[in-house]
C-alpha cells in the first residue's frame, strides 16, 4: 500500500481533480496540474527505472528537463508509444500509462542488474577494448550489442498523431519566463515591440513564482506575491505573445530558433484527439533575450545515485509547488546556501529535515542561521563518503573534510539515517543556447561558472544564465541589460527595493574523497550513461586529453539529457587531474536540440500526401478516369500508362506503341517546360545558349536546340519555335524546366544585361495534347477544319496559330516519335475538353492515349535522346554524335570553348550507339554494363546501357548505350555481364527505325 | 465548343477563413525597362505602373502588381468570360508595346490560379507554411510579395485588410489548395 505524501495544499495544482494513471500496470492517483514524477512521489513511488549500462536502480533525480534517470515509456504497445519521456516533464492525464525502462522483468527485479556486480569488468572503453577480437566474431558480438543497445522501445506504427509548423517573427523574442524573462517580456513589450515570451513549463514565473522565504523581499512584498502580480499585467500587453509549454530546441545563427511547442501531451486520449499534439516554430527574432535561468549541480561522491538522492532545488519545488514531501527524514548535502533555503521551507511545511551536511567550514548567513534556529543540526566541513539501500536510500556516511578538502581530518564516520537526500552543489548557467548561437564563453573562477562572453548576435543573456545569482544583483543587473539592449531610457524595475540575502562563502570540490579506494567507489557524473569519476580518470591515463576525446570515450554528456547536470564536474575532475584550470580546459559542444524533439515535429504535415508536393496537367482528371498508372517525373504526375483490363505495363506499352505507329496515338504534354522570349535581342540570346544557329530561322518555323553546361556537357534540349520576328517560345525538358529558366535569367541578368530580352514562363499556362501516328492529319483536320494542313503551307517543324471554336491555339507539327505528329497547345482550362475533342475526333481512327513508357519507346526506336536519362552531365553533343547541331560558324555559345579541350575532343571518350541482342527477344537492363573480355581482372568496364525496350514496330529487342570509343566500333560484339549469364550484343547505329523519316514527312 | 475546367474543385468556408478561386481572370505579365514603356503603359491602360518594390496599383478595371524591377503582373478587376481567350487589352499592348519593340507581353491567365482567401485567420493561415515575414505586410493594403507557401511558389496580394488573393501556377493548384484547407480546418 502507497502512502500519501501530499504535505500541502497548492495552488498551482487542481486538487479537486483527480487524476488516474497507471505506472508500470499499477493504478495511482495525482492531480491535474501533477508531473508523472511529482504525482509518483506524493505516491511514495522514487523507483522509477534502472540505469543504462549498470542497471543500478535509479530515481527521480530533479524536476525539469535536466532530468537524467527518470526516463519512461509511455503508452507503450500502441501506436502512440514514446520513449525516453522524462517523468519530471509530462503531466498526468487520465489513461496515461508509464512504464519503467531499460529493466526485464521488472524495474524491482532486473537481470540485467548483474552488470552493477560485474562493472569492475566494464570499465570506459570496454567494447573498443574487448570486441576487437578475434576480427570474425564481430558480427556475433554485434548482435548482443544491438539487442542491449538503446533506451526505451521505438514505436513500430506509424504515428497516428498529428503535428504542425508555423513561422514565427517577432521583434524580441524572451527565452524563459522566469522573474528575468517576465521583466524583459513587459519592457520590451511595453516599448512597442512585438514580443514572443517562451516557456518550457505549464506555468510562468521559474522558481520565484513558489519561493515562500521570509527573507526575500522586493517592494516589501514576497518575491511570489510580487511576480504574480507583474504576469497578471503581461497579460494586458497587446504587443506580447506568450507560449507555455514551450521549449526552445536550437538557436542558430542571425537569430533564426526552433522551438516546440506542446499542445496536447497533458490531455487525455479523448480531449487531444483530431488535435495538433505539438508544433515546430520557426522563430526569426530582430533581437533575443536569452533568460534561461540556470541548473542546480549535483554532487559527485560515492554511490550518489540512489533512488531518494535528489537536487536540493527539486526536492524544494516537489514541496512547494506540488505539495508532495520527497522523503520524511531529509537531509541535505551542500557547498552553498540553497540548500538552507530548501530546507527552512520545508520545516516550515512539517516535513522533518534531519540534517544539513555542508563542506564548508563556516557559512553564516540569515538562511544557514534559519536552520539553525530551527533545529536542524549541521554538519560543517563534513562530505558524504556513501550511501546505503540498494532500491530507496535508508541512510548515509558523512566524514569530516581535510583543510583542503582532498581527504578526511579524521577517520571518524557518521551514519545518519535517512531516506532523501537533497544536493546542493551550486549553480550552473544555462548557457546551451547561448552557445549553440555561436556564442563564445568565459569561466568566472571564483564561483567557477562558464558564463556568455562574446555575443555572435543581437542577442543578450540576463539573470542566473548570465551568472547573476542572487535576487538583487537579478534584477539590478537585467533592468540595466535591457535598457541598454533595447536603447530606452527606463524600465518598470529601475527602482525597487530589493531584500535577499547574500551567500557569504564558497567552497567547490568537484569530486569528494572517499574513505575507499577511487576503483572501489562508484561515483557518478553523467547518470544517463553511468559515466564515473573513475572513468574519466582512466581516460586521462589511457591519454586522452582533449575533453571532446573524454567526452567520448567515457559516453559523458552524450545521453538525451546531454549532460546537463555532469558536464561540469567532467570538466572539473578532468582540470583537477590534470593540474589545469577549467578555463583553460574549455567546454564540450552544446548541441540542439536542448531536450529531444520527436520526428513528428521536425515533420510537421509534410507527411503522407504533403510530403512533397505534386503538379497536375490540365487533363489529369482524364487520365484517372481511364485508369491510367502514373509515374512521378520530377514533381509532375504523368500518365505512365494505361493498362486495359488486367494488362502488365509491357502489354500495355506493346498495345499503345504499336497503334501509335499503325495509326494514332495521343500524348499529354503538358508537362513540358515552356518559356516566352521576346526581346529585340532573342534571337542573339538564342544564339547563345543553343549550340545551333537561330538568326536564319523562318517566322513560323521550329528547330531543336540542344544547350550546354559551361563545361560543354548536354545540360538540356528542345525544341523552340519563332512566334515572331522578336518573339519565340522555348520547350524544354520536363524536369529542367525550372533550372533552365533559372539559369537562363542568371545568364541575362549577371553576364549579358545589355541584350533586350524578357523571358516568362508559361509551362502551366498551356495544355500540350501530341496526336502521332499516320492518321494524325486527319484528326486534326476534324478538330481545326478551316487549317491547312498540307507539307507545303505547313511543313514539319513549323507552326499555326489557329483557333478551335472561339479558343486560340497553336498547333506545332512536331514530333518526338518519329511519326508525322502535331502539338495542339490550348490555354490549360481548356486543355481536358481539347483532349476529349481529339479523342473524339480520333474515334474512328482507334486513336490510342499512351503514357510515357510508351514515349520513351517510340523515340528509342528513332534514336532520340533523352537528357538525364541517355547523358548524365558527361557527355557532350559529339559524344552523342550529334556533331551537326555544333554550329562551327557561331562567335560563341555556352560551352564552346570546352568542346575543344583535349579531353573532349578524345576519341575513346563514351559515346551513345545502339546494340541490338543477339537474341532479338532479350530485353537487356538499363544501367547494364557493357564489356569484352569477362575473364580479365579486373574487367574493363567499357559502358553502360542507358535504353532498352522491346520493340514491337521492329520486333525485337533494341537499346541505347554509351560505350568508349563506340563511334568507331560499328558492328563490333560486346558482352552485357549479368550476375547469372551473358547476353551478347552488337553495337549498332543508335536510329533503329525509319531511318530516312519517311514516316515524320508523309 | 470547348469547355472550361479549372483545377479547384470546391470553394471552402471555415470559421473565420474563407477559400475561394475566382475565375476565369486576365493575367498579364508586362516586362519592360525603358521611360518610355512605363508612359505607353500609362496611357494605353489609364493607370500608373506601381514602382515601389512589392506594391500594387488598381485602375477601374485593371490591377498592376509589381515583380521585379522590370516586370508586373497586370490582372482583370472583375471575371472574362469563360468562352474566349481574346482579350482586348493584351491585343491593345501587343500592339503598342511588343510591336513596337517597348517591351514583352505574355499572356498567363492560366498560368496562375487566383485563390481569394479571406477571413481574420488568413495570416495564421499563412504562418503554418510560409516562412515570409508578414507582420507589415498584413496592415499595408495593396501590399504584393513572391514566397513560398507549403514549398510551392506563390504571389500574394493583399486586396484588404484580411483578404488576399494568392496565385499559384496552375500544375501546383489542386495540391496547394489540398494544403491549405487541411492545414485551416486545424487552425
Amino acid at each position: 500500500m502507497s502512502k500519501n505524501l501530499r504535505v500541502k495544499s497548492s495552488k498551482f495544482i487542481d486538487e479537486t481533480t483527480n487524476v488516474s494513471f497507471k505506472f508500470n500496470g499499477k493504478t495511482y492517483y495525482g492531480f491535474k496540474g501533477d508531473t508523472l514524477a511529482s504525482a509518483l512521489l506524493s505516491n511514495d513511488v522514487h523507483l522509477v527505472g534502472r540505469s543504462f549500462k549498470y542497471h543500478r536502480p535509479r530515481g527521480i533525480m530533479t524536476a525539469g528537463s535536466e532530468e537524467p534517470n527518470a526516463m519512461v515509456q509511455i503508452n507503450d504497445n500502441t501506436a502512440l508509444t514514446e520513449p525516453n519521456v522524462r517523468a519530471t516533464e509530462i503531466e498526468i492525464y487520465d489513461g496515461l500509462e508509464a512504464s519503467s525502462q531499460n529493466c526485464w522483468p521488472s524495474v524491482n527485479f532486473d537481470i540485467g542488474g548483474v552488470n552493477n556486480f560485474l562493472s569492475p569488468l566494464l570499465p570506459a572503453g570496454f567494447y573498443y577494448k574487448t570486441f576487437m577480437w578475434p576480427a570474425s566474431f564481430w558480427e556475433k558480438y554485434e548482435y548482443v550489442i544491438r539487442h542491449s543497445a538503446g533506451l526505451g522501445k521505438s514505436p513500430k506504427e506509424p504515428d497516428p498523431d498529428i503535428y504542425d509548423h508555423r513561422y514565427i517573427h517577432c521583434d524580441v523574442l524572451v527565452i524563459g519566463a522566469g522573474i528575468t524573462g517576465i521583466m524583459a517580456a513587459k519592457t520590451a513589450a511595453k516599448n512597442n515591440l512585438k514580443t514572443l515570451l517562451l516557456d518550457e513549463k505549464n506555468e510562468l514565473g521559474g522558481s520565484t513564482i513558489y519561493q515562500d522565504s521570509d527573507h526575500v523581499k522586493i517592494n516589501n512584498q514576497s518575491s511570489s506575491t510580487w511576480l504574480e502580480n507583474e504576469i497578471t499585467e503581461l497579460e494586458e500587453l497587446n504587443n506580447l505573445e506568450i507560449k507555455t509549454r514551450t521549449s526552445v530546441a536550437a538557436y542558430h545563427g542571425y537569430n533564426y530558433l526552433l522551438a516546440r511547442e506542446n499542445l496536447t501531451d497533458h490531455l487525455s486520449k479523448n480531449d487531444a484527439q483530431n488535435k495538433i499534439r505539438q508544433r515546430l516554430l520557426k522563430i526569426r527574432a530582430k533581437k533575443v533575450i536569452v533568460a534561461t535561468g540556470s541548473l542546480e549541480r549535483p554532487m559527485v561522491f560515492n554511490n550518489n545515485d540512489r533512488p531518494g538522492i535528489m537536487l536540493s532545488s527539486a526536492v524544494k519545488k516537489y514541496a512547494d509547488y506540488y505539495g508532495v514531501a520527497t522523503g520524511q527524514k531529509n537531509i541535505f548535502f551542500t557547498n552553498n546556501d540553497t540548500a538552507y533555503e530548501s530546507a527552512i521551507s520545508l520545516n516550515n511545511k512539517g516535513i522533518k529535515v534531519e540534517a544539513i551536511v555542508d563542506i564548508r567550514k563556516n557559512p553564516n548567513s540569515e538562511f544557514t542561521k534559519g536552520a539553525e534556529n530551527l533545529g536542524i543540526k549541521i554538519y560543517r566541513n563534513y562530505t558524504i563518503v556513501d550511501t546505503h539501500g540498494y532500491k530507496k536510500l535508508n541512510k548515509i556516511s558523512i566524514m569530516e573534510l581535510s583543510k583542503d578538502g582532498q581527504s578526511f581530518a579524521n577517520s571518524n564516520i557518521i551514519t545518519l539515517d535517512c531516506d532523501c537526500l537533497g544536493m546542493a552543489g551550486g549553480w550552473t548557467p544555462a548557457v546551451h543556447l547561448f552557445t549553440q548561437s555561436g556564442g563564445k564563453l568565459k569561466f568566472r573562477d571564483e564561483d567557477q561558472v562558464f558564463i556568455p562572453n562574446k555575443y555572435p548576435s543581437d542577442q543578450i543573456s540576463v539573470g542566473s544564465c548570465n551568472g547573476d545569482f542572487e535576487l538583487d544583483e537579478i534584477i539590478n543587473n537585467t533592468s540595466k541589460s535591457l535598457k541598454k539592449f533595447l536603447n530606452i531610457n527606463g524600465t518598470d524595475f529601475d527602482n525597487l527595493d530589493v531584500q535577499c540575502p547574500k551567500d557569504k562563502e564558497i567552497r567547490n570540490i568537484w569530486l569528494f574523497p572517499s574513505n575507499k579506494v577511487l576503483g572501489k567507489t562508484k561515483p557518478f557524473v553523467d547518470y544517463q550513461n553511468d559515466a564515473t569519476a573513475k572513468d574519466i580518470k582512466l581516460a586521462l591515463r589511457e591519454g586522452f586529453k582533449s575533453i571532446e576525446h573524454v567526452k567520448r570515450y567515457t559516453t559523458t554528456g552524450m545521453g538525451t539529457d546531454q549532460g546537463k547536470l555532469g558536464n561540469m564536474h567532467a570538466l572539473g575532475i578532468i582540470a583537477d587531474t590534470a593540474g589545469i584550470k577549467v578555463g583553460e580546459l574549455g567546454t564540450t559542444t552544446f548541441r540542439p536540440p536542448y531536450t529531444p524533439l520527436t520526428f513528428g515535429t521536425m515533420v510537421g504535415r509534410n507527411v503522407g500526401e504533403y510530403f512533397d508536393a505534386f503538379r497536375r496537367t490540365p487533363m489529369n482528371d482524364w487520365h484517372i478516369e481511364n485508369k491510367a498508372e502514373f509515374e512521378n517525373v520530377g514533381q509532375w504526375k504523368r500518365a505512365w500508362y494505361y493498362p486495359k483490363d488486367d494488362e502488365t505495363m509491357h502489354d500495355a506499352v506493346q498495345r499503345e506503341s504499336k497503334a501509335a505507329r499503325d495509326s494514332a496515338g495521343i500524348l499529354d504534354a503538358s508537362t513540358l517546360g515552356k518559356i516566352d522570349i521576346q526581346g529585340t535581342d532573342a534571337s542573339e540570346f538564342l544564339n547563345r545558349v543553343y549550340t545551333n544557329a537561330w538568326s536564319k530561322l523562318a517566322i513560323g518555323k521550329c528547330r531543336y536546340g540542344l544547350m550546354l553546361n559551361e563545361d560543354g556537357m548536354v545540360y538540356d534540349d528542345g525544341v523552340t519555335t519563332r512566334l515572331d520576328e522578336n518573339h519565340y517560345i522555348m520547350t524544354t525538358t520536363t524536369g529542367g524546366a525550372a533550372n533552365v529558366l533559372s539559369k537562363l535569367e542568371d545568364y541575362l541578368q549577371t553576364e549579358w544585361p545589355e541584350l533586350d530580352v524578357y523571358l516568362s514562363s508559361v509551362t502551366d499556362h498551356y495544355a500540350t495534347a501530341s496526336i502521332c501516328g499516320p492518321n494524325s492529319k486527319k484528326i486534326l483536320n476534324k478538330i481545326i477544319p478551316d487549317l491547312d494542313l498540307s507539307d507545303e503551307n505547313f511543313p514539319h517543324m513549323s507552326f499555326k496559330n489557329a483557333k478551335i471554336d472561339n479558343i486560340k491555339c497553336r498547333v506545332m507539327r512536331i514530333s518526338f516519335t518519329g511519326e508525322h505528329s502535331y502539338e495542339i497547345n490550348v490555354q490549360a482550362n481548356f486543355g481536358k475538353s481539347l483532349w476529349e475533342k481529339c479523342m473524339e475526333a480520333g474515334q474512328e481512327f482507334k486513336i490510342m492515349p499512351y503514357g510515357t513508357e510508351t514515349m520513351h519507346l517510340l523515340r528509342a526506336e528513332k534514336g532520340f535522346i533523352i537528357v538525364g536519362q541517355d547523358t548524365d552531365g558527361t557527355m557532350t553533343p559529339i559524344d552523342l554524335q550529334m556533331d551537326w547541331i555544333v554550329s562551327k560558324k557561331k562567335y560563341d555559345f555556352i560551352g564552346k570553348r570546352s568542346l575543344y579541350r583535349s579531353d573532349t575532343m578524345k576519341e575513346d571518350r563514351k559515346q551513345l550507339v545502339g546494340l541490338l541482342t543477339d537474341n532479338p527477344s532479350e530485353v537487356l537492363e538499363e544501367g547494364a554494363q557493357i564489356v569484352t573480355n569477362t575473364n580479365a581482372t579486373p574487367v574493363e568496364m567499357l559502358g553502360h546501357v542507358t535504353s532498352s525496350y522491346y520493340s514491337p514496330n521492329l520486333n525485337k529487342s533494341i537499346a541505347l548505350a554509351v560505350v568508349r570509343g563506340g563511334k568507331n566500333m560499328m558492328g563490333q560484339k560486346l558482352i552485357i555481364a549479368m550476375e547469372n549469364k551473358n547476353i551478347n550484343v552488337t553495337i549498332v547505329d543508335p536510329v533503329f527505325f525509319d531511318k530516312e523519316n519517311v514516316r515524320l514527312n508523309a | 465548343m470547348l469547355n472550361y475546367n479549372t483545377s479547384i474543385k470546391q470553394d471552402k468556408i471555415y470559421s473565420d477563413l474563407e477559400i475561394k478561386e475566382i475565375k476565369p481572370i486576365m493575367k498579364l505579365i508586362i516586362r519592360g525597362k525603358t521611360k518610355d514603356f512605363i508612359t505607353t503603359i500609362g496611357k494605353n491602360l489609364n493607370m500608373i505602373l506601381p514602382i515601389e518594390p512589392n506594391t500594387s496599383t488598381a485602375g477601374e478595371a485593371l490591377t498592376a502588381l509589381w515583380l521585379s524591377p522590370d516586370e508586373w503582373m497586370l490582372i482583370s478587376n472583375k471575371t472574362i468570360s469563360e468562352e474566349t481567350n481574346t482579350y482586348e487589352v493584351e491585343d491593345n499592348l501587343i500592339k503598342n508595346i511588343s510591336k513596337t519593340k517597348l517591351g514583352a507581353i505574355t499572356d498567363v491567365s492560366d498560368q496562375f490560379v487566383l485563390i481569394n482567401i479571406k477571413g481574420n485567420k488568413v495570416f495564421d493561415l499563412f504562418a503554418t507554411g510560409s516562412p515570409f515575414n508578414f507582420n507589415e505586410f498584413k496592415n499595408k493594403k495593396g501590399s504584393v510579395t513572391q514566397t513560398i507557401l507549403s514549398h510551392i511558389d506563390v504571389i500574394i496580394h493583399l486586396t484588404e485588410i484580411n483578404n488576399v488573393n494568392l496565385f499559384v501556377r496552375r500544375s501546383f493548384s489542386e495540391h496547394l489548395h489540398s494544403w491549405l484547407n487541411d492545414s485551416a480546418s486545424r487552425l
